[in-house]
């Protein structure tokens, strides 16, 4: 057996699993933790492909998180549009705005873009939360906007067991991951890359930086925003504090850090390991000591950071090379 | 045909001029070398004809085409390509990494550009080493590897800007042999340099410039015996007149 | 009329204060070429080492300050000292280091829930304090005494700061520092130990304003969050690295502030905050003073 044979197992297995779980966890808890995982998992994702492939720190996601939730709550609420539909307008919205913001800011150094990123994210809630009306739609300010759960099925994505959100976000997921590994290898990717790297001899071979970082950003945007969609589908209640919320930003770029931006398990394999912190931390500490989580984050970004700053897919990766070699050693020993 | 013109260059950066109404040509097929004592403005030259930025007054004509503030990625697609005094590899990947980003100003598929960059590798006798992480490399190779990522993008026009600086004399003479075979692939090349023996041997032409502006040209035994030149370098009291 | 003639002073001199919570995030970011996320928690911190002084002596607020200000500059130097130089040191040849970015971010969370642990959410003022609530009569309006004070001592603070960096040693190995590292420390300038008086220098003014802001302000955990953001604003708008623009930004803010919601509604002022914000950070980024700094 080749090494690229066993981990495609590997990977299998992985996939397997995941798909696989729903049929053995049958409480609604827990398939609610892990709808929120995957949805984490979604999430970091997409934003690896600014964050990570092109190397700017934003932290203002949760903009497009909440462009995505009010675009297809508010066309279902006040004319009956599918989610679905209302998810595609969202993220060609979400994509217009990360296009205009990137324009002007991708050009910046990297600490004036992050700040950007956060001015406008929170300039956005601020706005939500004072409109009530934006022409002929509904925003309802800070009250927020509620789905009532009236019709469920696959046209109003409302459902009443947990498990079918459970299967579209895990395809959602294994979507945006396959969509990465792909651009990974591409052109984009390469020029993403070195502009990332090296931006002035990216330049000297031919490569518009800005441009690349502008298509990278365009396509984050749309695909967190399609997350947003979800959430509100999900969670059936969006408000401005919950959704458009610096927390849930930093949250985003935390765990990619975390897990190791710019590759394609780090962010995964950072909402895996600090996902199950954070749900736990608030069910067993929430009443006396709140906010651990949330020290918890901090310390082990600033650990991850000074000690492993490509994040912990690091040294896990080569702990799974190693223990690769191992196995396949002891094969041709026992021949 | 004068693949390059530069007419009455000047670059102020605020209240100081670093290049004063140069001109300057280059032939097709040529090899051109830029000299100067440190400080001469030949760094701002390449600078400016590579479209980092534009000249304050003046016109530069590549392929007979106005380039004067045309941006780096443009000229690149163009043929007009640069390698960086201060080397600036993707430290982190491959070299064959680095050779392929230069392989995509023309080309957009990843497999080609993969066969051209192992094609570049072969030609400058590099290909055993397309493994290895360009941080890891000594200066040689990756003074090396800037002009194979250059290359891989097919220029009619390469800046080499002192590309010998910080090698060994063995090297220099590796390099020099290298820079031959590229003028056999149809790439004109103007070159800065400061070790004299690399550019006397290597140019066609010299041009010497001091304070921004041209001070002599003409062929390199010319331009050695000139008296201003050896002014400009050893200053007044070696001048044999 | 009279209201917002009221209203501008007020809210210059409430701008004053902000531009003195700024004050520390421009000098670290002149010297270190850093921005601070963690400003405002620093601010946060300052405050209730304010509040505790003030509140187990019994002293005067302002006297407060012989005591926040030293601790906070051994905070800040030491924080520089163990969080930020390794990664310096690491990065050495990065451009700009993104990662200090992210450590002071992941340090604004431990910073600030570390201390809703410790002393829980509720909000805490100084009662009874000599300052607290006093009005100052001008004719028809009724000027904010404990801002009046704070605006003298944003005035005072940068004046001594400015002086430091132009008339003492350590402040022009400061500035040799951040304009050229390898020359200076060619000089014989130590530039890790200039950036860790750089980095205390600028604690230690976010604790001044911290002192300045506990006789009116409310105190709770995450009362930097607002300060951080505002930082973040002003230090654009006035320039980044400017001693003077950070007052001169935190003014305009103090004015917006006060003068706008006379026309729409408060939130409504927030968002032009942004706006005005972006507007710089898209047409001058280096602000009305800052320095030319490349893009």
């Amino acid at each position: 057996m080749t090494r690229e044979k066993f981990n495609t197992i590997a990977l299998a297995g992985v996939v397997i699993v995941a798909f696989g779980l729903p049929l053995v966890v049958h409480s609604a808890t827990y398939l609610h933790i892990l709808v929120l995982l995957w949805l984490y998992a979604y999430l970091t994702s997409s934003w690896n492909l600014v964050g990570g492939f092109a190397g700017v720190l934003p932290l203002g996601h949760a903009a497009f998180v909440g462009i995505g939730a009010y675009t297809s709550t508010v066309l279902w609420l006040q004319y009956g549009i599918s989610p679905w539909i209302g998810m595609l307008i969202g993220g060609l919205l979400a994509t217009i705005v990360g296009i205009i913001i990137g324009l002007p800011t991708l050009k910046m150094r990297g600490a004036y873009f992050a700040l950007a990123t956060i001015a406008f994210a929170e300039g956005l809630r601020v706005m939500v939360e004072n409109i009530d009306r934006l022409g002929p739609f509904v925003l309802n300010g800070p009250r927020g906007l509620q789905i009532p759960p009236l019709e469920t099925g696959l046209y109003s994505f409302m459902f009443i067991s947990k498990v079918p959100y459970y299967y579209i976000i895990l395809v959602m997921l294994s979507g945006v991951l396959a969509f990465t590994w792909f651009i990974s290898r591409s052109k984009l990717g390469y020029l993403l890359n070195a502009g990332g790297e090296e931006p002035e001899a990216a330049m000297a071979l031919g490569i518009n930086v800005a441009r690349t970082k502008l298509i990278a950003m365009a396509m984050s945007s749309f695909l967190t925003a399609l997350a947003g969609t979800f959430y509100a589908q999900f969670t059936l209640y969006i408000h401005p504090k919950s959704i458009i919320s610096l927390d849930l930003s930093f949250e985003i770029a935390f765990i990619a850090l975390i897990g190791g931006r710019g590759s394609i398990a780090g962010p995964v394999l950072g909402a895996l390991l600090l996902r199950p912190v954070s749900d736990f931390s608030r069910i067993y500490f929430g009443d006396t000591l709140p906010g651990m989580h949330l020290i918890i984050f901090g310390v082990v970004l600033i650990l991850v950071m000074l000690f492993q700053p490509r994040g912990l897919q690091e040294p896990l990766t080569r702990i799974y090379s190693r223990l690769q070699a191992r196995l396949f050693a002891s094969k041709a020993m026992e021949t | 045909m004068k693949i390059l013109e530069v007419q009455h260059l000047t670059k102020d950066f605020g209240g100081l001029r670093a290049v004063d109404s140069l001109d300057l040509d280059i032939e097709e097929g040529e090899i051109l070398g830029l000299i100067g004592p440190n400080g001469a403005g030949k760094s701002t030259v390449f600078n400016c004809v590579a479209g980092v930025f534009p000249p304050t007054k003046g016109h530069i004509y590549f392929r007979s085409e106005e380039i004067s503030g045309r941006k780096p990625w443009d000229l690149c697609k163009y043929g007009l390509a640069r390698t960086f005094q201060i080397v600036k590899p993707f430290a982190s990947k491959s070299v064959l990494y680095n050779v392929m980003v230069g392989a995509f100003a023309i080309t957009d598929k990843t497999s080609e550009a993969r066969e051209r960059a192992l094609g570049v590798l072969e030609y400058l006798n590099f290909e055993d080493r397309k493994d290895t992480r360009a941080g890891n490399l000594t200066i040689a190779d990756r003074k090396r590897l800037e002009i194979a990522r250059a290359l891989a993008t097919e220029p009619k026009l390469l800046l080499l800007d002192e590309v010998m600086a910080g090698l060994r004399p063995s090297e220099v003479d590796d390099m020099v042999s290298i820079i031959r075979r590229l003028r056999e692939q149809g790439v004109t090349i103007f070159v800065i340099e400061h070790i004299m023996r690399a550019i006397m041997a290597l140019s066609d032409r010299v041009v010497v410039i001091q304070f921004g502006q041209k001070i002599a040209e003409g062929l390199p035994q010319q331009v050695a015996a000139d008296e201003n030149v050896i002014k400009a370098y050893l200053g007044e009291e070696y001048a044999v007149s | 009329m009279m209201y917002i003639l009221e209203d501008a002073i007020n809210g210059i001199l409430m701008g004053s204060i902000y531009g003195l919570t700024a004050l520390g995030l421009t000098v670290i970011f002149g010297v270190l070429k850093v921005i601070n996320f963690a400003h405002g928690s620093l601010l946060m911190v300052g405050m209730y080492v304010a509040y505790w002084t003030v509140v187990l002596s019994g002293l005067h607020p302002y006297l407060a300050l012989v005591f926040v200000i030293p601790v906070m500059f051994l905070f800040g130097y030491y924080l520089q000292d163990i969080l930020i130089k390794p990664i310096f040191k690491a990065e050495k040849n990065v451009r700009e280091p993104i990662t200090v970015i992210i450590v002071t971010t992941g340090l604004w969370y431990v910073l600030d829930n570390l201390t809703l642990l410790i002393f829980g959410p509720q909000y805490r003022s100084i009662q009874g304090n000599p300052l607290q609530g006093k009005m100052l009569e001008l004719g028809q309006m009724l000027i904010s005494v404990p801002k009046l004070w704070g605006f003298v001592t944003a005035i005072l603070t940068a004046s001594l700061i400015y002086l430091f960096f132009q008339k003492t040693r350590m402040g022009r190995a400061i500035r040799a520092t951040s304009l050229d590292r390898e020359a200076a420390s060619l000089m014989g300038i130590n530039q890790y130990k200039v950036y860790n008086v750089a980095f205390g220098i600028g604690t230690a003014t976010a604790g001044i304003a911290a002192v300045t802001l506990v006789p009116f302000y409310n105190i709770f955990p995450t009362v930097g969050v607002l300060f951080d953001i505002k930082g973040f604003i002003i230090v654009v708008l006035g320039g980044l690295g400017s001693i003077g623009g950070a007052i001169l930004g935190g003014i305009i803010v103090g004015l917006i502030e006060s003068v706008a919601p006379q026309f729409m509604t408060a939130t409504w002022t927030e968002a032009i905050v942004y706006g005005l914000f972006l507007l710089f950070l898209f047409v001058k980024p280096s602000g009305l003073f800052g320095m030319k700094y490349d893009w």
